[in-house]
Order: structure tokens, then C-alpha cells, then sequence
């Protein structure tokens, strides 16, 4: 062509901006396909200039090559079968390209206005070069982008499903129920959502276990459906949505699910749910299961999937009325099994370290056997995290020796970083040798793996319901497990398995493993069960139903803790309970926080204890990470060190933002709980103020200045490019590890701060945009008011002590009946040897995780103190107790998560069942727990303020709960009294546990003919309240919760009715009282100043309190009805007895 | 939509290939200069964030009338469409690079 040969001799400026800018207006006008500006014309220069490039160099080399082919094309085409298709002679790439741009007008105008001007600059040489390349440019992309199209379509087709496309998207339509059972990589998880939607189902949900697999089966859906940039394909989890209106596809997780189910019953939003993976049998998915079969009668129209993994088919399919079956073929590739037992000289006992010599054969195996050259990593199968650091240790060792291994470790409680890097790339020659526990069986799947090396072992969460305790035990695995383990070889290529054990071994083990619903705890389970009005959990038809104990259990447990009344109905607290995606107890903790003033803390403590500790296990062994972890810790409980760490880390992130990354490192902390936890007390708030129990609060928008408000749109707009930016950038190359690299520990450390700036380098390299975003930042600033945190912080930081001793109680009641009580002898013990018991479980010691471990002396009764008050042995008023979360055993029972609290006070203001004798100088809490008082005097005092005291919170309690806001000024003279309380009771007690004989006989047990004579006056201890004999203990039941006199060693039958003289410190009143009047008077008196103050303030709700507390009284002495308070009838008798 | 019509299932005859389209013409919506020399099946580009750009997916073969998928293994533009059967017919017809490009495949 002409240009072309001119063009050769002439290179004019493509680097002149000038130049540039005035293609740009004939190309990319602000309208155009291509705007000027934009990442695509930055592509097209770069194109461009490559394209010039290569240009040239043809030309160079380009003369005698056309020579050569001119001579071929000289021929004319002879033998043309008929027609002539009058193709241009000269072959030209240009003719390759089927789009044109047409920019005539637009030249001529720039063209004509250059002539004008006189300037010599870019002429039609320029613009046809230009012209050209963007051709090409154009065509390129259009070529990219096709041949990913047709890449994609490929791989679907090729998935072993997708021939059984329209088989099932024929069952669906034709039957409410389907179940598809395929294997490994058949695609189950992508297409046959996929398939549905395309044949017209709309608003399709899938559920998913995990959350991680929500998002990337969205990603991975919506990218493959072609919607990568729509919102056609979404999913849903805990804290993130990418739902609009336009989503058609939703991935979400089971336990959201059944959410959406406790606000809509019949599920309308939906037409098609999967359930995927029902194989693994989750305690959530079990229950789901059950909730869709009664909903599949309520609403014929839905359609239900169920996937799974080719196990147990039969199950799924006989619990839905025979549903029917596809079953799939999944694509594994052919797998060695070899067994290799142990032999018995190197099996390790219970007691003893792993041996890890069996799994180093299989290393050296493996270098014998397979040249170095044939890539290929192993995945090594234990039961724990104490197995895989012994087995990683020895395997380290020999990778060292070897240079042929890089040995990683992979459990849940490493660093997600750690974590991450098993999918990192080993240098050739070099293999993976991944040590991992069960999760890398389901959860995460590494490609490139050939060699599965099998323990056979499992450690799995069992709950005991009679110690009330979870229990990690070791356990030989399942077939299923076993298989699935084995079938990790196979994902990519030929495979081997070694199986640590004989085949006889296998043959033995249990063909599936137990559901999760017979193994854990029930009381999430049943509460949600009520909210739901799914009547008696009992009777509710479960695919494989828990066993009726272990219901009962928890339905006890659930009225033990309020939750539910007497007939198993829900109470209020329990309706609120269950919307809250959390424990009961923490729970608790949050309606009680919401009460007082003290919310901030308590959503950040309730938040905390929700998710994996932040505190990483690998830095405790760390010098420099414990220095630097010493100003958070409180030795009033762990829960105290997690407030003081969030708090922490928000002020960081307000001061330096993404300084806090580093912040973390040092103190061997893992940012991304704290970020959950920051999404999680989030959530809490808001379903506190959705219930009415947090007032809303004042808008600051209001006190916002307008600058610092437009400040804030620009930051946010920023943000959003970022997250932007980076959800563009993901899947970016997998790093390149090093010989050496793994088993170290990452966490704190000045090297590891080396090592965490190289690693930004690379990324900074990966990323080219030259800037390294922390996503996780740019995700939380996006969600979070950083000023408003901080501020919550701030307040929440520096606890008064009295705050503190509330926020104590709460905990402690929110916890409750999770108390453990120190084993008289800690004091004498070692560090490592303090024994603590529960209720139900003795001899259990503090986790090491816990601020009790370190410092147990906190906890014991001063030395001093005892020998003060030698004269009975154990007296002192400085008895603690500890409530704690979690009861787990592993080798030794642990407690973690620990809370101390001021036993006595603690006891009485928050026990179920408080016992006393006659004068209460001796009390039995719960059972198990007795506790004497010396002080008679003090001990009807005590336990007095403690009755008045409860019946107070529950009252206001209970306001909040029916959504009449308890009066702030009344719930503020609670917190004080209680703080009083807590604080300022001092009197000596001993506390210790009953013996298995004294339990035995502990009441007295009904009396045929009560001596509670003066029985109708206790009818108004408290309103509302009636004290009637109790039938089981014996005594006078006063409260729901203390049993008077019924204790069996009452040192005398009659102190019950002797009255001694005492002054009521409010109205002065002196007279002779029962210990029962006493305690009657005191819980309706009240002090005098408080009183004028009610009735100066409103007069209204005091009249009104007075009247609904006065009842007709008849007085036997002088014959008359009378309407009188409580009070004012102790008053009237007394007036008797002066004038007898 | 100026000129074509629009929506649909584009199939190609050859190799299968199956994938809406939501145009169809020699000048897709919102391209301004730039205009298609074949009337063309057109679909957005999934893979680009901008809503406005366009990928094409096929066309007709000019001698066949067979619609084909632009992908190299089905079809060839040189100033018109032809899909890979026809080109072999003709194979002399086609220059060098052509004929030698074909002759790879096979």
C-alpha cells in the first residue's frame, strides 16, 4: 500500500503529546468507543507503539520477503472451480479485520483548521497510522475476548455433567424434589445452577456450608454466565451482599437460610433452592433439610435440589418421598492406594508424642521412586495441631537435608496469611509438603496435588451433656472421609494415596462419619426450632433424628437460662435470643448490656467472644510478642483483654489507618477477627435497636460540618475506586516460594517485619498500579464511621472501676450457669497445677490462652486474710469464682474465656436456686455450692439487698423486654445499688463444694404440716411473687429462685420464728423480726429520701405504685379491712403490740 | 437499536458454540465511529466493565450463508466472512498467508 511504503521512510513523533493529542481528538472524542483518558486509550498507545515497532522491523526484513511471495501471487488462480470470489491479489492484514472506523468529518475538520493555523503537524500519514493500529487494536480485543468466550464454553462442556444438562433440567421441572449425586469435579456447584437459570428458573437460591465458598461460586457463576460486571449471579453472607433486584442466582449460606426462613415461613422469594454439599451432613443442613420437606407440602410450585457427593444417596432420596436420583460420574483421575501401617513399635500411645518416622518413609519414598523433574506436591492427612507441628518439625528437617521439600503446615488457627500460602507455588525440582488437619479434606482444595499421605485420624467436637462440656477427641476416620482424603491425588493427574493403616483397618471404620446433630450441643438448635413454631422438637421428623436426650438437654438448659417458661414456651428473652446469631449466652449479655449503660463494651465483649480469638497460639511462644501484648491484658478476665485490644486497634486505625496491619503483626494478633468483630457488634447494635432495646442514635449528620461531610462523600468515593480497582485485579499470579520457607513463624518479629515489606514489594511488582491496597482497610473504612468507633472506644476504654464491676456482673449473669469455683488447695499448688471445678465437672484447669494461667493468684484468697479470720478455717470475703465461655476437653478439660467475679455477691445476684437455713447464715446455691456466713446479722442483710436487688433488675428487665423503656433514672439507681453491692459487701463467708453425701441430704423435703405461721404476710415479699411451701426442698419457696428453711441441718427448728430486735435503717422502725419479716420489710421499705424525691419528681407513677402495692388487709387484733402497704401493715401491728 | 434487530441465541453451525446475542447488524449500539464491515451477531462484552463495549460473536458465511462463530477454528474474515469449509473449497483462491494458516491447522 502507499502509505505503507511511505511511512517506512518516515517516523514521525508518536511520543509528541502534541501529536498525540491531536489523534486523540480524531479518535477518542469524549463520545467515542475508545474515550481519551481512559485505561483502554492508555492500552491503545501502548498497542500502538508496539505495533510501529513491529512495523518497522518487518519492513526491514520485509523487501526480499515480498519479493518472493510477488512472484508466487504473480500466477494467476487457474484452477478456480467456478466462481470467482474477486479476492483482493495482495494479501493485506488489513483485510483481516471486519470493522472499520469511520472519522472522515472529524479529520477534515481538524485538518482544515491545521491548514488555517499553519502549523506543520499531524497530516493524513498520521492519521491513517494511526487509523491502522487502532484497527488492529480494536480487532485484538475483540480476539481476546472471543477466545476467553470460547475457552469457557469449552470447559463447560467438557465438565462430566454437562451431558446430563437437559436430563436435569427436565427432572426439575417435573419434580418438586431432585437429587444430584456426583463426585469431585463433575461441576455440580456451577453448572446445574447455571443450567436452571438458563431454562428459565428464576430467583434460584443455593446454599452453601461455607461462606468462602459462597463467593467464590458467585464469582466463578456469574464470570461463566457472562454477568462477571451485572449483579444477575450474587451471594449472600453474614456481613456482605452483592444482592440487588436484578439477581436471579443467590448463593448463600445455610444458616442464612434458615434466617430468611424465621422471618418469611413459605420462603416466596424463592422458586428454586439447592441445597449443595447434604453429604457433609452440618448441623445446619440437617435442619434445613427437615424445614424444606414441610415446606415442600405448603408450596407445591418450589423447587427443591439437593447435591451431594456420591454418599448415602439412598438417605436424601428415601427422606423426600423417593425423589428421584441422577447420579453423575465425577472426573478423578486414576489412584494408587497403598497401605502402610505402623508398626506397632513406633504407634505412640495416648500420652506420648506422634512418631514421626512412618510419615518421613513417605517422604524419602516418594524422592526414591519419583524423579524431582515430575512435579507432583503431598498432602499430608493428621488429627491435629500437636500431631502436624511434631510431624512438620521431623519433615523440616529432612527438607532441609534434601533440598527438595518446602514443608507448610495448614490448620485453622493459623494466620490467614500462613494459610494462604499453601497455594503458593514451589520452585521447580521442589515439592509442597502440606501438614494439614481434616480441613484440607472439604474446605480447601489445593490443585497440583499427587501424593495424599493418610493417618487415618480425625479429632472431632463430641458434646457431653452430663459435664455440660465439648470434647476433642481422636477418632479413626470414616470410608467416606477416607476416600475423600484420597481422592485429593487425583484432582489434576494420576495420583497416590498412602494409607497409614491396614486395609483391614479401613474395612472396619464406620462407612460415614456422625452428623454433626448428634455431636454437639442443641440449644441454638431447639431455640431457633421454637421460633419457628415448629412445635415439639421432639417430634419434628429430622433426616437422622438426634437423640431424645440430648434434646431434653437442651430444652432444660433453655429454661435454666430463661429462654424458655416453664412449659417449654419461648419468654421474651428467649424470642430475642433466638434472632440473635449467637450463643445463648452471649446472647444474654447483650439484652443485659442493653439495660445499662454500659452497651459499647458489652457489644464489643459479646462480639469478641463470638469469633476465633485474634490472639494468635504461634505468637504466645514469642518473646517480643508477649512484651508488646502486655498493656492489653487485664487480669480481671480475657474477655477484659479482648475489649482492651479492640479498643486499642481502633484508635490505631483512626490514627494511622493502615498502620495497623503492622500494629497486629507485632503483637502476633490476626487483623481479620478484628474486623469481624467490628462487623459483628455492628450487627448486634442494630438488632438491639431493631428490638427496641438501644435507642437510636442522634443523627450526627446533624452536628457534621458540611466541609468535613464533603470531606467524607470524597473519601468514600476513593474508597470505592480502590475496592473497585481491586475486585478488577483478582486472581493475580500465585507467589513463587523459596527453599526454607514455611514452617517458620510468621507472626511479630522483627525479621518477619523484613520478610512483610519484601512481601509488599512483590506485590507492589504483581500489582503494577504501584500501589499496595489492603483491601481489608479500604472494606472496613467503606463500612465503618472510624470517628464514631473511635469514639465508642474511647469510652469504653477507660472504665471506672465501678463500670467495670458491672460489666463483671453482666458477663458473670450472661454466663451463668458457666462458673467454676477454685479448688481449695490452689493456693498451695504450682502455677501450672490450679484445679478449678464446675458444677458438673471437677478437676478442670485454665487454658493457657487465658490471663489466669499466667497470673492464678489473682484469684486466690489473700494470705493475710485467712489467718485474720483463723478462727473458722476458710473464712474471708474475698471468695472468687470464675464464669467462663468455653468448657473444652482436649488432654485436660479446659476453661477459656474466663471472667472473675466476687463469689458471694455474684452467687446470690445471679444463681437459679439459692437454699437457705433458718437464719440464713448458711446458703446453697445451685446444688453444689455452700456457703457459710459467721455474721447472722450480715447474712440477712446480705441476702436481703440481694432478693430487693434482683426483683429490681428483672422488673426493669422485663420493662425493656416489652418495650416500655424502663425510666434511665431508675436503671441508673440500679447499676448503683448493684456496684454497691458488689463492691462494698463486706462480710466473711467459706465457700466450698458439697460432697456427694451432703447433696444427698440436703433438705428437708416437704413438712405435712407447715409451722410457717405467719405465711400470709410473705405472700407480698415481693409483688407479684407468691411464697408458698415448697414441694420438693421443703421450706418456704419466696422467690423463683430462693427456697427459704429448707435446708436439712438447720442448726435449730425454731429460729425461723424467733424475732429479734432490729432497726430499719430507712424508717427507723425497731422491733422484734423474724429473719423472714426482716427480709419482708426490707424489700417494701425504702429509704426515706428516696421517696420524697419520687413523689417530688411525679407524682403520678409513685400514687399509682402505692396503690398497686397496698391490698386489703384484715387485721385479726382490732377486726378491720383495711387497704395498707406491707409497711404500713407491720406498722399497724406494731400499734397493737404498744398498746397490748 | 439503530439498523438490526436485536436478542436471541446465537448457535455456531460448526463447532456448537452457544451464547446470547442482543444485537444484530453492522453497527452496534453506542460505537460511534466504529462500524462492523459484516453484519454481525454481537452480544456485550462480558469480560470489560464498560458497558459500551461490544464483542462479536459471528456472522454468516458470505457463500454458505451458514452462521459461524468468528473463532479461527470455524471461520476467517478476508473482506468477507468464510467459513472454514468454504475457505478449503477455494483454497487456491486465497493468498499465501492464508493457504499456509490453513494448512497448519490441518
Amino acid at each position: 500500500m502507499a502509505s505503507d511504503r511511505r511511512g517506512g521512510g518516515r517516523c514521525w513523533e508518536w511520543d509528541s503529546p502534541h501529536c498525540r493529542a491531536q489523534m486523540d481528538e480524531i479518535f477518542f472524542r469524549p463520545h467515542d468507543y475508545i474515550q481519551a483518558g481512559s485505561g483502554e486509550h492508555k492500552d491503545f498507545w501502548a498497542f500502538f507503539e508496539r505495533f510501529q515497532r513491529f512495523k518497522a522491523k518487518k519492513e526491514m526484513s520485509g523487501s526480499k520477503d515480498s519479493k518472493g511471495r510477488a512472484s508466487s501471487e504473480g500466477k494467476p488462480p487457474k484452477k478456480a472451480g467456478g466462481v470467482d470470489l474477486g479476492l483482493p491479489k495482495e494479501y493485506d492484514a488489513r483485510y483481516r479485520i471486519n470493522i472499520s472506523v469511520y472519522t472522515k468529518d472529524v479529520e477534515e475538520k481538524v485538518l482544515s483548521s491545521k491548514h488555517g493555523h499553519a502549523t506543520s503537524g499531524s497530516g493524513k500519514q498520521e492519521i491513517a497510522d494511526c487509523r491502522l493500529a487502532l484497527l488492529h487494536f480494536l480487532d485484538f480485543s475483540q480476539k481476546q475476548s472471543f477466545s476467553k468466550l470460547a475457552k469457557l464454553r469449552r470447559e463447560q462442556k467438557s465438565l462430566p455433567i454437562f451431558q446430563y444438562r437437559d436430563k436435569i433440567v427436565n427432572l426439575v421441572k417435573g419434580h418438586p424434589v431432585v437429587v444430584v449425586a456426583g463426585d469431585t469435579g463433575c461441576g455440580k456447584s456451577t453448572q446445574v445452577p447455571q443450567y436452571l437459570l438458563n431454562s428459565g428458573f428464576t430467583n434460584i437460591a443455593c446454599t452453601q456450608p461455607r461462606r468462602i465458598a459462597c463467593i467464590s461460586l458467585a464469582k466463578r457463576v456469574s464470570f461463566e454466565s457472562l454477568n462477571q460486571y451485572g449483579s444477575k449471579v450474587g451471594y449472600q453472607i453474614r456481613f456482605e451482599t452483592t444482592r440487588t433486584l436484578a439477581t436471579k442466582l443467590l448463593f448463600l449460606t445455610e444458616g442464612l437460610l434458615l434466617r430468611q426462613i424465621q422471618q418469611d415461613h413459605s420462603l416466596g422469594q424463592y422458586q428454586v433452592l439447592i441445597v449443595d454439599e447434604v453429604h457433609e451432613r452440618h448441623l445446619h443442613c440437617d435442619f434445613l433439610l427437615g424445614v424444606l420437606r414441610s415446606l415442600t407440602g405448603l408450596r407445591p410450585d418450589l423447587r427443591l435440589v439437593l447435591m451431594s457427593a456420591t454418599i448415602n444417596i439412598k438417605l436424601f432420596s428415601e427422606y423426600f418421598n423417593n425423589a428421584p436420583v441422577l447420579q453423575v460420574p465425577g472426573r478423578l483421575f486414576p489412584i494408587q492406594v497403598i497401605y502402610q501401617p505402623i508398626p506397632a513399635e513406633e504407634q505412640s500411645s495416648k500420652s506420648e508424642k506422634l512418631d514421626p518416622r512412618p510419615y518421613l518413609r513417605v517422604l524419602q519414598g516418594i524422592d526414591q521412586r519419583y524423579p524431582a523433574e515430575e512435579r507432583g506436591d503431598l498432602l499430608l492427612f493428621l488429627s491435629g495441631v500437636a500431631e502436624i507441628s511434631t510431624v512438620l518439625d521431623a519433615c523440616q528437617i529432612y527438607a532441609t537435608h534434601t533440598n527438595r521439600w518446602i514443608v507448610l503446615p495448614l490448620h485453622s488457627t493459623l494466620s490467614l496469611a500462613q494459610q494462604d500460602k499453601v497455594f503458593d507455588i514451589p520452585p521447580p525440582g521442589v515439592r509442597k509438603c502440606i501438614i494439614c488437619t481434616n480441613i484440607a479434606e472439604t474446605s480447601v482444595t489445593i490443585d497440583g496435588v499427587r501424593f495424599v499421605v493418610d493417618s487415618g485420624k480425625v479429632k472431632e467436637m463430641s458434646f457431653d451433656p452430663k459435664a455440660k462440656m465439648q470434647r476433642l477427641q481422636e477418632f479413626w476416620i470414616s470410608r467416606a472421609s477416607s476416600e475423600q482424603r484420597k481422592g485429593r491425588a487425583g484432582r489434576t493427574g494420576p495420583g497416590v494415596c498412602y494409607r497409614l493403616y491396614s486395609e483391614s483397618d479401613y474395612d472396619a471404620f464406620a462407612p460415614y462419619p456422625v452428623p454433626e446433630i448428634h455431636r454437639v450441643a442443641l440449644d441454638s438448635l431447639v431455640l431457633q426450632m421454637k421460633s419457628m413454631g415448629l412445635g415439639d422438637p421432639r417430634s419434628f421428623v429430622f433426616i437422622d433424628p438426634p437423640p431424645a436426650a440430648s434434646i431434653q438437654t437442651a430444652v432444660t438448659y433453655l429454661k435454666e437460662q430463661g429462654a424458655l417458661d416453664a412449659r417449654a414456651e419461648l419468654t421474651p428473652i428467649g424470642t430475642l435470643l433466638a434472632q440473635l446469631p449467637v450463643d445463648v449466652v452471649i446472647g444474654k449479655m447483650l439484652v443485659l448490656g442493653s439495660l445499662f449503660n454500659l452497651v459499647e463494651p458489652v457489644l464489643t465483649v459479646a462480639a469478641a467472644l463470638s469469633v476465633q480469638s485474634p490472639f494468635l497460639r504461634s505468637a504466645q511462644h514469642n518473646p517480643d510478642c508477649t512484651t508488646a501484648r502486655q498493656p492489653l491484658q487485664s487480669n480481671q478476665g480475657d474477655p477484659f483483654t479482648l475489649l482492651n485490644t479492640f479498643n486499642a486497634w481502633v484508635q490505631v486505625k483512626g490514627e494511622r489507618g493502615g498502620g495497623s496491619r503492622k500494629w497486629c503483626r507485632r503483637r502476633g494478633l490476626e487483623e481479620q477477627r478484628l474486623y469481624e468483630m467490628t462487623n459483628l457488634r455492628r450487627q448486634f447494635k442494630e438488632l438491639l435497636r431493631s428490638h427496641e432495646l438501644l435507642e437510636d442514635e442522634a443523627t450526627s449528620a446533624t452536628t457534621e460540618q458540611r466541609s468535613q461531610r464533603r470531606d467524607r462523600l470524597t473519601e468514600r468515593r476513593r474508597l470505592h475506586q480502590l475496592k473497585r480497582q481491586h475486585d478488577l485485579q483478582e486472581g493475580g499470579r500465585r507467589k513463587v516460594l523459596k527453599l526454607g520457607e514455611g514452617g517458620e513463624d510468621l507472626a511479630g518479629s522483627s525479621g518477619s517485619e523484613e520478610e512483610s515489606s519484601a512481601g509488599r514489594g512483590k506485590k507492589k511488582e504483581k500489582d503494577g498500579a504501584g500501589e499496595s491496597v489492603d483491601i481489608q482497610e479500604v472494606k472496613f473504612k467503606l463500612r465503618h464511621n472510624v470517628h464514631e468507633l473511635q469514639e465508642v472506644a474511647n469510652a469504653s476504654q477507660d472504665l471506672s472501676s465501678r463500670q467495670q464491676c458491672l460489666l463483671k456482673l453482666l458477663l458473670c449473669r450472661g454466663l451463668y450457669p458457666q462458673l467454676a469455683a477454685p479448688d481449695e488447695h490452689n493456693a498451695t499448688r504450682k502455677e501450672s497445677e490450679q484445679i478449678f471445678h464446675t458444677r458438673n465437672k471437677q478437676g478442670v484447669v485454665i487454658h493457657p490462652t487465658s490471663v489466669f494461667a499466667s497470673d492464678p493468684e489473682v484469684l486466690h484468697v489473700p494470705e493475710l486474710e485467712r489467718s485474720e479470720f483463723g478462727a473458722e478455717k476458710g473464712q474471708s470475703s474475698r471468695h472468687q469464682l470464675l464464669a467462663f465461655v468455653t468448657l473444652l476437653e482436649t488432654n485436660k478439660p479446659y476453661v477459656s474465656n474466663c471472667v472473675r467475679v466476687p463469689a458471694l455477691q455474684a452467687l446470690l445476684l445471679v444463681a437459679n436456686s439459692v437454699d437457705s437455713n433458718a437464719d440464713c447464715t448458711r446458703m446453697v446455691v445451685d446444688g453444689w455450692l455452700e456457703l457459710c456466713l459467721s455474721d447472722g446479722d450480715g447474712a440477712l442483710r446480705i441476702l436481703s439487698s440481694a432478693l430487693t436487688l434482683r426483683g429490681e433488675w428483672e422488673r426493669l428487665l422485663q420493662a425493656q423486654l416489652s418495650k416500655h423503656r424502663a425510666p434511665r433514672r431508675e436503671l441508673e439507681k440500679l447499676g448503683e445499688n448493684l456496684v454497691r453491692y458488689l463492691l462494698y459487701t463486706e462480710v466473711s463467708y467459706s465457700l466450698c463444694r458439697l460432697t456427694a453425701l451432703q447433696t444427698q441430704n440436703l433438705y428437708i423435703g416437704p413438712q405435712p404440716d407447715s409451722a410457717l405461721e405467719g405465711a400470709p404476710i410473705l405472700n407480698s415479699l415481693f409483688p407479684g411473687v407468691k411464697a408458698e411451701p415448697d414441694q420438693v426442698k421443703g421450706g418456704l419457696r419466696v422467690t423463683s429462685f430462693f427456697t427459704y428453711n429448707c435446708l436439712s441441718d438447720s442448726k435449730d427448728l425454731y429460729s425461723e420464728c424467733l424475732r429479734t430486735f432490729w432497726t430499719c435503717p430507712h424508717c427507723d422502725l425497731h422491733m422484734p423480726f423474724t429473719p423472714l419479716e426482716r427480709m419482708h420489710h426490707e424489700a417494701t421499705c425504702r429509704p426515706g429520701g428516696e421517696k420524697q424525691e419520687d413523689e417530688l419528681e411525679s407524682e403520678k407513677p409513685v400514687s399509682s405504685s402505692t396503690s398497686s402495692l397496698a391490698r386489703v388487709y384484715h387485721c385479726d387484733l382490732c377486726g378491720k379491712d383495711l387497704t395498707l402497704t406491707s409497711t404500713e401493715i407491720l406498722k399497724h401491728k406494731r400499734q397493737h403490740a404498744v398498746q397490748q | 437499536m439503530e439498523g438490526g434487530g436485536g436478542g436471541g441465541e446465537f448457535s455456531c453451525r460448526l463447532c456448537g458454540l452457544s451464547t446470547p446475542f442482543s444485537y444484530f447488524g453492522q453497527k452496534p449500539p453506542n460505537t460511534r465511529a466504529v462500524v462492523l464491515l459484516e453484519e454481525s451477531y454481537v452480544m456485550k462484552d462480558p469480560f470489560s466493565p464498560d458497558k459500551e463495549k461490544f464483542l462479536v460473536l459471528g456472522s454468516s458465511c458470505s457463500l454458505c450463508a451458514k452462521s459461524v462463530c468468528v473463532g479461527t477454528d470455524c471461520s476467517l474474515f478476508y473482506t468477507r466472512r468464510f467459513c472454514l469449509p468454504c475457505v478449503k473449497e477455494r483454497l487456491d483462491q486465497f493468498p499465501q498467508q492464508i493457504q499456509a494458516e490453513v494448512a497448519k491447522k490441518k
